[in-house]
């Protein structure tokens, strides 16, 4: 089983909403790939129906070959935008949380982590800031040794040296097996950092490219070809 | 010396080219030991598969040998280094002659100035 | 996984009622010492300590209720509250993607609320026993138990805290049904709840309405007879009802299963 993630037809209507149109998709181990297109393009949603947060309307997304559900969500770590961690814990309580509950959840690499930033494992999450969260959230889902990681929008409301941080995090942890899928309409930042590259536009795939195949055969950046292909 | 990886060259041609250039420069003298393709990645922030494509082709070109034991290290042939050198040296006169030819300038003009800007030089640094 | 999801649970809800109970307890203990009714009984004494003794005891009295009708209120909101927004709301992201059956996060959740529940109406109790200072408990508790019996059987006394463990179980479920089919609505949600349950509780209505209809036409003397129904008929006839809780109970459980499930769609 080469790849970590195939979807065929892939649909997903909201209402009258068509977020995710027809898609197809195979998504090979060991890569970093990089899900680009604007708000609302479907990224989003895409990620949720990975997790089983969202199900499909029609057509069908295998993990592993698996559909999702608790097999896979063993095995695929998730970086949300928003905030999910409770407010009455201490930092102990979710690391314990994620210990418990996945079994490759690598504490140690936790706390080291976090001590790195200067967070102790009894401070409260109630008293960190917004952006002290979000690095505890990376640094939970990074300790783990997963098999898919689903970061959306990791670098989306954080200023540069924090958006450096969080991508030096991603190369530090990166196991050769595992593949990560970032989603992200911030580019020029993290285009170092892909193997691959999808852009996404109203829930239609309209390009597959590694990073460099853009840079050779087109002669741009994939931040330029982004704000070409996007153009408002 | 920082990696400098600009946007609109593919990423694995300016890796190949900055380690060439690292060695060439002594920053990895001959025969010592490469950091790992992780460690490496982190430091230049590129992806691992990238740094590791541009690492084999070195190590094609003979530039870099793998030691299956103890890692990756700079090859101990300095006149293939010298080699290496000079070629990217003169892919820099290269460069630098076309964009001078573009400005008008014929070879004695251009052999003038640089004679004339390499005596300010040396006597900037005494 | 369902006692890791306990253990949890727990962990998040004890932090709001320990600290209630045990104040609960205290209020209860400091009652008891300033005896109340003890002071209130003697009027008649000009005595200005005595005047000031009623006036503290009062107030405290008063608090002690606001606080027991406050612990009451609180349980049945913290139950709806952790619900909605450790499933529903953000925090859903991280339960949502635990690799844990879905059917596992509902009943850890039925199962503390209850346990609180429970909790709450004992502590209450115990503290009403020390307030009142019942003299006496453990014979008044054996002919509480002989009571029971007669009227209910030799099973009685287990029969009425199952009873009361059923209802807790269907009005909590009935609570997480009517917030997953709000769930359903894209706006306004937490409107939308409010009136599933209201739709759920008149459902169960009209079935028991429609129960209570046909015993009476299957037993019509029931109601006109003038003698104490025998523990047999008494107990035949809480089972109807208790029939009809557990089956909706099970439907209202399905239905929040598969609406979590397959119609999942937070924020």
């Amino acid at each position: 089983m080469n790849n970590i993630l195939e979807c065929r037809n892939l649909t997903k209507i909201f209402g009258t909403k068509k977020a995710l149109d027809n898609v197809t998709l195979s998504i090979p181990r060991g890569r970093i790939v990089g899900l680009l297109g604007p708000n609302g393009s479907g990224k989003t949603t895409f990620i949720k129906l990975c997790n089983q947060l969202l199900t499909p309307t029609s057509g069908e997304i295998l993990i592993e070959g698996k559909i999702p559900g608790v097999e896979t969500k063993k095995i695929v770590s998730y970086l949300p935008e928003k905030n999910y961690l409770s407010d009455w814990m201490k930092v102990s309580d979710i690391i314990g949380l994620f210990k418990d509950f996945y079994d490759d959840f690598n504490a140690e690499k936790a706390y080291d982590m976090l001590k790195s930033l200067g967070i102790k494992p009894n401070d409260r999450l109630k008293s960190m800031s917004k952006g002290t969260k979000e690095k505890v959230q990376l640094i939970l889902v990074m300790s783990r040794e997963a098999k898919l990681y689903l970061l959306d929008e990791p670098i989306g409301g954080v200023d540069p040296a924090a958006r450096d941080y969080i991508l030096d995090t991603i190369l530090r942890n990166y196991n050769e097996n595992a593949t990560i899928i970032l989603s992200t309409h911030l580019i020029s930042d993290i285009e170092k950092i892909l193997d691959d590259v999808i852009f996404i536009k109203g829930g239609q795939i309209v390009l597959t490219k590694t990073v460099d195949e853009i840079r050779e055969e087109i002669g741009k950046s994939v931040d330029s070809l982004f704000r070409e292909v996007f153009k408002c | 010396m920082p990696w400098d990886i600009k946007p609109d060259r593919p990423i694995y041609t300016q890796l190949i080219e900055q380690i060439q250039l690292k060695i060439c420069s002594g920053v990895y003298p001959p025969g010592s030991r490469l950091p790992s393709v992780r460690d490496l990645a982190q430091e230049a922030s590129v992806n691992p598969n990238t740094m590791q494509r541009a690492l084999a082709k070195l190590e094609e070109d003979g530039l870099l040998y793998t030691n299956r034991t103890s890692g990756r290290f700079v090859t101990e042939d300095t006149e293939m280094i010298k080699q290496v050198r000079k070629r990217l040296a003169e892919k820099h006169v290269q460069d630098f002659l076309k964009k001078m030819t573009e400005l008008g300038f014929d070879y004695n003009e251009i052999i003038s100035i640089i004679s004339a800007m390499i005596k300010t030089e040396e006597m900037k640094h005494e | 996984m369902l006692a890791k999801l306990l253990k949890y649970e727990v962990k998040a809800t004890a932090r709001f009622f320990l600290p209630l109970y045990v104040a609960l307890i205290a209020f209860s203990l400091i009652n008891r010492l300033l005896n109340p009714f003890e002071a209130v009984a003697s009027p008649g004494s000009p005595n200005i300590d005595l005047n000031l003794q009623v006036i503290i005891s009062i107030i405290s009295m008063m608090a002690y209720f606001a606080l027991m009708v406050g612990t009451l209120v609180m349980t049945v909101i913290v139950m709806i509250q952790r619900f909605y927004k450790n499933l529903l709301g953000d925090e859903g992201y991280l339960m949502f993607t635990l690799p844990v059956k879905t059917w596992q996060h509902i009943t850890s959740k039925l199962l503390v609320a209850m346990l609180w529940a429970v909790l709450s109406f004992l502590i209450t109790a115990v503290s009403i026993l020390i307030t009142a200072n019942v003299q006496h408990l453990g014979d008044k508790l054996r002919e509480l138990v002989d009571l029971v019996r007669t009227y209910l059987g030799p099973a009685g006394p287990f029969i009425i805290p199952a009873y009361i463990f059923l209802i807790i179980a269907f009005y909590t479920v009935m609570v997480y049904a009517a917030i997953a089919l709000g769930h359903l609505f894209d706006r306004h949600r937490l409107a939308a709840s409010f009136g599933m349950f209201c739709v759920l509780y008149f459902v169960y209505q009209i079935i028991s309405a429609a129960f209570i209809f046909l015993l009476s036409t299957t037993i019509p003397d029931f109601f006109t007879a003038s003698r104490m129904p025998t523990p047999h008929e008494l107990n035949t006839l809480l089972a109807g009802p208790a029939i009809i809780s557990i089956v909706l109970t099970a439907v209202n459980f399905t239905l929040t299963n598969i609406i979590l499930q397959t119609r999942l769609n937070l924020e």
